[in-house]
């Protein structure tokens, strides 16, 4: 669906600062009234999606002295939590050798997610899973929830329990790729390239996508068009790797435009998005300790832990217990072997022919 | 939380008033419902969640994905989507009937205005989904639904899906056989808005027939009906087939003069027929061009869609007796997906010797599967176990195969 313009995605998903400020306010002052009203925060989902509130606390004593002891989170920790958990959907997707478009769409689906819901209500590592199954999904690369679960040692019942909720949102999205291969075809044009620029172009488009692998962990693709975000990329990659004079560029771009935005105005915009990712920071499991124990505490006071810190460690291809999955074996789990790929592919061939 | 809280729990009970039930199939229940908060009937498609292994269901999300974004006059709306009670509710807006209703009841007689009407919405539906590259890959005269005000409206998203990513293989297992585009006939995994063309054209053909045109009984017979009405085609008409994947060499034959075929249609309509049913896709016209044709623009212009010739609505027939004249084709038995209102079963009680004496009278053709036969052969469709495989095994770059049936 190549038409941002009537999309869903521009008229309900793209917001003012002040907007995502006052929505993540809002959810945090609401999961602050859970906690001390019932004493805990965590929302459960059920399979058809309906949820359940903690029970209200009638032992009054006993509440009282939970409350002195439990801290809800503060809005900065919830978005220092998601952030990390944001890393971890593009290792999850690069351990699962995703397309970026699955990963951009996953990451959209949990920034949407969450401007409805505290991490308090739902745990994001619930969340990231549904929001890559789902993404998979909707990008039409299905992957079984029990595969993906598997692949990362969770519960894929969670993923699907979870999957009903997702569906509050629109499911088609734009990421700042295709975008970024578009400029990039255009400029082609632009520099009337021989043979070694085009080999630059290349390079500028590779490293243009890895900004926005970084673009897509901040706020931005909630603030931003994509193409915008894309543009921010693309400069950010000229920069180091000149190969177009970029403002004659956006010139160019923008005088082959009817209503377009003057070039200063998109200027502040590409500004802004250049700032939030230099500003983005990774935390690390370490930074995520506290937060993540405060976490448990006030989703669920009671409980043992329910929440085992397995994705603090951090999943990487090369660590993986092959041992421990059937995937070797059957050729079945996805994450393991690119092998399993051409043998999938052979098999459909197969069946194509009958 | 109020706001996700609603629309998680109560809606159903909250915001729609349950009538009755309107059909019923394997992925469950459509009824009829009234939207409290706009007065508006609405259908309700009810499909069951249960333990599925994978969730939400494909067509359903596919559905959802697209109908969000796609918003036409000739584009089923899709007014709501939520779950409830281990439910996902598909909420649209009512339609009383639907095209192949229409061109099976004997009792109505289309005018080539009325022709020109229905193709004229539905190549406008398909024109809006190919502009947002969507391909429909279910057009057929059971998917295209009419509203209450006449108007044509394109339904059943589930097997659309977005084109134009370079380089990006399909399946070619899309569509009702006898409305299949040759190229997908020959396999052909990368293809385009050709396909839904075809596939318009055999509706206009079916409009002017009063019967689906090429009613192939397999896929190889199919291209065999293609081409004993078209010719064989050669290779200056479509020089990329013999490349296809699933090519084969038929042995020539010349085909018919379209005018034979259809005897009862203008130089215009059978010139837009003509285009329409280009074998090679490259050539063929595409749904926009089909719009400014000729055809369109010439001679009476096209009945208002409130004035088109439909079947009474349901609680009529129902208590009438059915006519007289057995519709010539049967229609598949189980329609799950349908939003409308005829009765079910209403095709199978009636038997078929209509044939012969049509209103419309077709001139008797050789292709006429009917005419060897009793009964014609059911309408191939996808049925549903198909699309869940399909969904599931098709189009997927990084799908499982085997254990993802179920149903």
């Amino acid at each position: 669906m190549a038409d941002f313009l009537t999309s869903t995605h521009r008229a309900k998903w793209i917001f003012t600062p002040h907007d995502l400020k006052e929505k993540y306010k809002a959810a945090n002052h609401r999961a602050k009234q859970l906690l001390e009203k019932y004493g805990a925060t965590r929302v459960d989902v059920d399979l058809d999606g309906s949820l359940a509130y903690p029970e209200p606390q009638t032992d009054v004593k006993d509440n009282a002295e939970k409350h002195s002891r439990t801290k809800p989170l503060k809005i900065d920790e919830e978005q220092l939590l998601r952030a990390f958990y944001e890393f971890k959907i593009q290792d999850v997707c690069d351990a699962f050798k995703f397309p970026r478009k699955i990963q951009a769409t996953a990451l959209i689906y949990f920034k949407r997610f969450y401007l409805q819901w505290s991490v308090m209500e739902h745990h994001p590592k619930d969340i990231m899973l549904t929001c890559i199954y789902t993404a998979c999904k909707a990008e039409e690369n299905h992957v079984s929830a029990e595969e993906l679960g598997k692949g990362i040692d969770q519960d894929h019942q969670v993923i699907l329990n979870n999957e009903m909720i997702s569906l509050g949102f629109d499911l088609i999205v734009y990421s700042p790729y295709r975008s970024i291969d578009g400029f990039i075809n255009d400029m082609e044009d632009f520099i009337y390239s021989n043979n070694g620029q085009l080999q630059h172009l290349k390079d500028l488009q590779e490293t243009a996508k890895m900004v926005a692998d970084k673009t897509m962990r901040t706020e931005a693709p909630l603030l931003f068009s994509p193409g915008q975000l894309a543009l921010a990329a693309l400069r950010r990659a000229n920069e180091e790797y000149p190969v177009v004079n970029f403002e004659r560029y956006l010139n160019n771009v923008l005088s082959r435009q009817y209503s377009a935005r003057p070039v200063p105005e998109l200027t502040v915009y590409l500004d802004a998005i250049d700032q939030m990712v230099n500003n983005l920071v990774t935390p690390t499991a370490g930074d995520m300790k506290h937060i993540d124990r405060k976490l448990k505490y006030c989703r669920d006071p009671g409980s043992h832990e329910k929440y085992p810190l397995i994705l603090f460690v951090s999943f990487k291809y090369s660590e993986f217990d092959f041992n421990k999955h059937s995937c070797l074996t059957s050729g079945k789990c996805l994450n393991c072997s690119p092998i399993v790929y051409s043998n999938r592919s052979k098999k459909r061939k197969h069946r194509s022919k009958d | 939380m109020a706001d996700l809280d609603q629309l998680l729990a109560k809606k159903v009970a909250d915001r729609y008033l349950k009538r009755e039930v309107l059909g019923e199939g394997t992925y469950g229940v459509v009824y009829k419902a009234i939207d409290t908060k706009t007065g508006q009937t609405v259908a309700i498609k009810k499909i069951r969640l249960g333990k599925q292994k994978e969730g939400v269901n494909f067509t359903a999300l596919r559905e959802i994905k697209l109908l969000k974004e796609l918003k036409d006059p000739n584009i089923i709306e899709l007014i709501d989507a939520f779950p409830h009670k281990g439910n996902l509710h598909l909420v649209f807006e009512f339609m009383e009937t639907d095209l192949e209703a229409v061109i099976r009841d004997r009792n109505i007689v289309l005018s080539p205005t009325d022709i020109k009407s229905y193709l004229q919405m539905t190549l406008k539906g398909l024109v809006f989904c190919h502009k947002k590259w969507v391909l429909h890959r279910d057009m057929k005269p059971n998917n295209l639904l009419i509203g209450p005000r006449g108007q044509l409206k394109l339904a059943d998203f589930g097997l659309a899906r977005i084109f134009g990513s370079p380089d990006r293989r399909f399946t070619h297992q899309v569509f009702a056989r006898w409305y299949r585009a040759p190229e997908l006939l020959f396999g052909a995994k990368q293809y385009g808005p050709g396909v839904d063309v075809w596939a318009a054209a055999c509706i206009f053909a079916e409009l002017l027939l009063r019967r689906p045109f090429l009613q192939g009984s397999s896929d190889i017979d199919q291209l065999g009906k293609i081409f004993a009405a078209f010719g064989t085609p050669k290779a200056s008409q479509w020089p990329d087939m013999i490349y296809l994947p699933d090519y084969v060499e038929y042995q020539f034959v010349p085909g018919q003069p379209l005018r034979t075929l259809f005897p009862m249609a203008n130089d215009d309509a059978l010139d837009l027929l003509s285009k329409m049913f280009a074998y090679d896709p490259k050539a063929r016209i595409s749904a926009q061009q089909a719009l400014e044709h000729r055809y369109f623009s010439s001679g009476p212009p096209p009945t208002e869609p409130a004035l088109l010739p439909r079947p009474p609505p349901k609680r009529e027939s129902v208590d009438s007796k059915p006519s007289d004249f057995g519709p010539t084709v049967l229609s598949p038995t189980r329609k799950s997906k349908r939003v409308i209102s005829h009765p079910e079963g209403y095709v199978d009680k009636v038997d078929d010797h209509g044939i012969g004496n049509e209103r419309s009278g077709p001139a008797p053709m050789s292709l006429d599967f009917s005419v060897f036969e009793a009964r014609p052969p059911a309408r191939p469709t996808i049925n549903s176990a198909d699309r869940t495989h399909l969904k599931r095994k098709l189009d997927l770059e990084f799908q499982i195969p085997e254990e993802e049936e179920e149903d």
